[in-house]
């Protein structure tokens, strides 16, 4: 009917490797636990739906880490939250945390807020020292605090599931968070929000200059980033059917999500998609070779050591600057 | 327009500013001129308050811009640029443009970051400064004249009403250096407001219709051009005794 002339420099053809090969994958990762008719393969469910849960976590993470340039070592606090959240509501009112996954979202959402409003106001080596601290509050503040069973934790029933079928419900809520994680970080991305966020991380002053409202930019985006953690930790306190501090309150958790951005490329969509994936498989792969030991975290830091002397932006960052990236992994 | 009352600013001791009190008019290009060191570039930053006054106060229209934070003093239709450039090295040409924006930046989350009109004024203004080839460039790779600028290309991008420049044409060539000339004379045609810092004489007396006159942190002279260049304090003051 129109014919109006196409100025997109961008060629769209009908099979857009960029969309088609995503949209595979996917499809893929929806039809897996498909395996599960033959035969109990729970190993590849568990390590998939790991990789999912620390997807959603890093790519939050990137949201105030990668676009915005603070190195939060403590955003593991908004996992814990909502892990308690959901977990002591399920204890204590039988509400499934599937049910609550997004309300405890939304509270660790807020709290980040008003988190953010505290700490933000630093940037560099002090903002990294105050996001430690804070988790060191929670923890002592967890391992203390009756109400949610103090360092025990609250403990919750098991679903009634068959043992090869007990893992799928916490597979398709972690893809549904991931899903929703990226899409949330690909649209800050390529957002006016973004576009601020990414200013500030380089210069505060300039920032206000043009008009950004630099504090409330800063504190929404930390707050964002708490959302996909929150909800992801209720389900994982699902998963595990307990919720303990020294099990959500340590920095090895917040630590993975910072090495995962920064294996991939922080500051770019796929990068801590990517890094995640790195991640957890060498580490999967490791353990299987040589069972458990130290040698999977020694080799864990040899492998980033390695990486980021060839890749020091990341491997997505790295590959990008060199023109060498995929064009299915180019999301910005 | 804008009227600073009383500003004083120091630093560790230091009176870098000492109180000022002038006027700019609306519509009129204004030189701020002085040695070195007078303060010149510090009465900017209490303007766009990035630095808090120690006392005085700073109207624009019914505005007290002292008790504003920065970027409400931009969203006011106030532009301006650094004598240091402040650049975003890891940011795109088009994307350090596209930060300034009529009415200040509006950090939507629905918004694309870099909207086709943004592209469109962004090309304008590049064209303007003959720097078309850089769009896509990351602005870390541009030399410090580009960069320069750029900082006056990314003010016309936020076309403000009123427009503090901080020495736009040092490091520019001087064929460019005329464009900019023409530039601020259409600009204040169009009814903006320009204060200027600058130390080259012959662009501060072809452009400017009043001229204040700053050492040593006070405010020494004002007045038109002409009267400014025979007056024996500014010729003492900011030129040296033997003229
Ligand atoms: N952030 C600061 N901290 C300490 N002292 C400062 C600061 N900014 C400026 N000063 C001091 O204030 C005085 C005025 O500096 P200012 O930059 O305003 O001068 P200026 O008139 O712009 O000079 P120029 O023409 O060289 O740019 C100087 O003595 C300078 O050392
Ligand atoms: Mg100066």
């Amino acid at each position: 009917m129109s014919n109006i002339a196409v100025t997109s420099s961008q060629p769209s053809p009908k099979w857009d490797s960029k969309q088609v090969i995503p949209l595979l994958l996917l499809v893929a990762l929806i039809a897996l636990p498909a395996v599960q008719f033959f035969g109990n393969h729970n190993y590849v469910i568990h390590v998939v739906l790991f990789a999912f849960l620390y997807i959603t976590m890093s790519s939050s993470w990137n949201i105030i880490g990668g676009y915005g340039g603070f190195i939060s070592i403590g955003h593991n606090v908004f996992f814990g939250i909502g892990a308690f959240f959901s977990g002591f509501i399920f204890a204590r009112y039988g509400i499934s945390p599937f049910y609550t996954a997004l309300l405890a979202g939304l509270v660790a959402t807020v709290f980040g807020f008003a988190v953010g409003l505290i700490t933000l106001r630093v940037r560099g080596p002090s903002f990294i020292i105050s996001s430690i601290a804070l988790l060191m509050i929670f923890r002592i503040v967890f391992d203390r605090w009756e109400l949610v069973g103090a360092a025990h934790g609250i403990t919750l029933p098991h679903n009634s599931l068959p043992v090869e079928w007990s893992k799928v419900p916490h597979y398709y809520a972690l893809l549904i968070l991931m899903v929703a994680a990226i899409f949330l970080s690909w649209s800050v991305r390529h957002s006016k929000f973004g576009l601020a966020l990414r200013a500030i991380s380089h210069d505060e002053i300039k920032s206000e200059v043009t008009g950004i409202n630099v504090r409330m930019i800063k504190v929404t985006a930390f707050a964002l980033s708490a959302f996909f953690i929150g909800a992801a930790g209720a389900i994982w306190a699902d998963y595990l059917t307990y919720v303990r501090p020294n099990i959500f309150f340590i920095i090895l958790i917040a630590a993975n999500m910072v090495l995962m951005c920064i294996l991939g490329g922080k500051g770019t969509v796929t990068g801590p998609i990517i890094g995640t994936i790195v991640m957890i498989f060498f580490n999967e792969f490791i353990l299987a070779q040589f069972g458990a030991s130290e040698l999977n975290i020694f080799l864990t830091g040899l492998l980033l050591i390695i990486t980021l002397l060839y890749f020091p932006e990341g491997i997505v960052g790295s590959l990008k600057q060199r023109n060498l990236l995929p064009r299915f992994l180019d999301w910005g | 327009m804008l009227k600073i009352n009383n500003v004083s600013k120091s630093f560790a001791g230091l009176l870098a500013v000492d109180q000022c009190s002038f006027a700019i008019r609306e519509g009129t290009i204004s030189a701020l001129i002085g040695p070195n060191g007078a303060g010149k570039s510090t009465l900017f930053n209490c303007i766009s308050r990035i630095y808090p006054v120690d006392s005085g106060e700073i109207y624009y229209a019914k505005n007290r811009l002292d008790l504003l934070p920065p970027h409400r003093i931009a969203r006011l239709g106030i532009g301006r640029s650094f004598q240091l450039t402040r650049t975003l090295d890891h940011l795109s040409v088009t994307e350090n443009l596209a930060l300034h924006t009529a009415g200040g930046f509006g950090s939507h989350l629905l918004q694309r970051g870099v909207t086709p009109n943004d592209k469109q004024r962004a090309d304008e203004i590049m064209e303007f400064l003959g720097i078309s080839a850089l769009a896509d460039l990351d602005m870390g790779s541009l030399s410090y004249g580009q960069k320069k600028l750029l900082d006056l290309g990314a003010v016309l991008m936020a076309d403000p009403d009123l427009i503090l420049l901080d020495e736009p044409a040092a490091g520019v060539n001087l064929r460019l250096l005329e464009n900019i000339i023409e530039k601020l004379v259409a600009l204040k045609e169009q009814g903006k407001t320009i204060l200027l810092v600058e130390h080259n004489m012959d662009v501060v007396m072809g452009v400017s219709d009043d001229v204040i006159v700053m050492s040593a942190g006070r405010i020494i002279a004002t007045g038109k051009p002409s009267a400014i260049q025979n007056n024996p304090d500014v010729l003492e003051a900011y030129l040296g005794r033997n003229t």
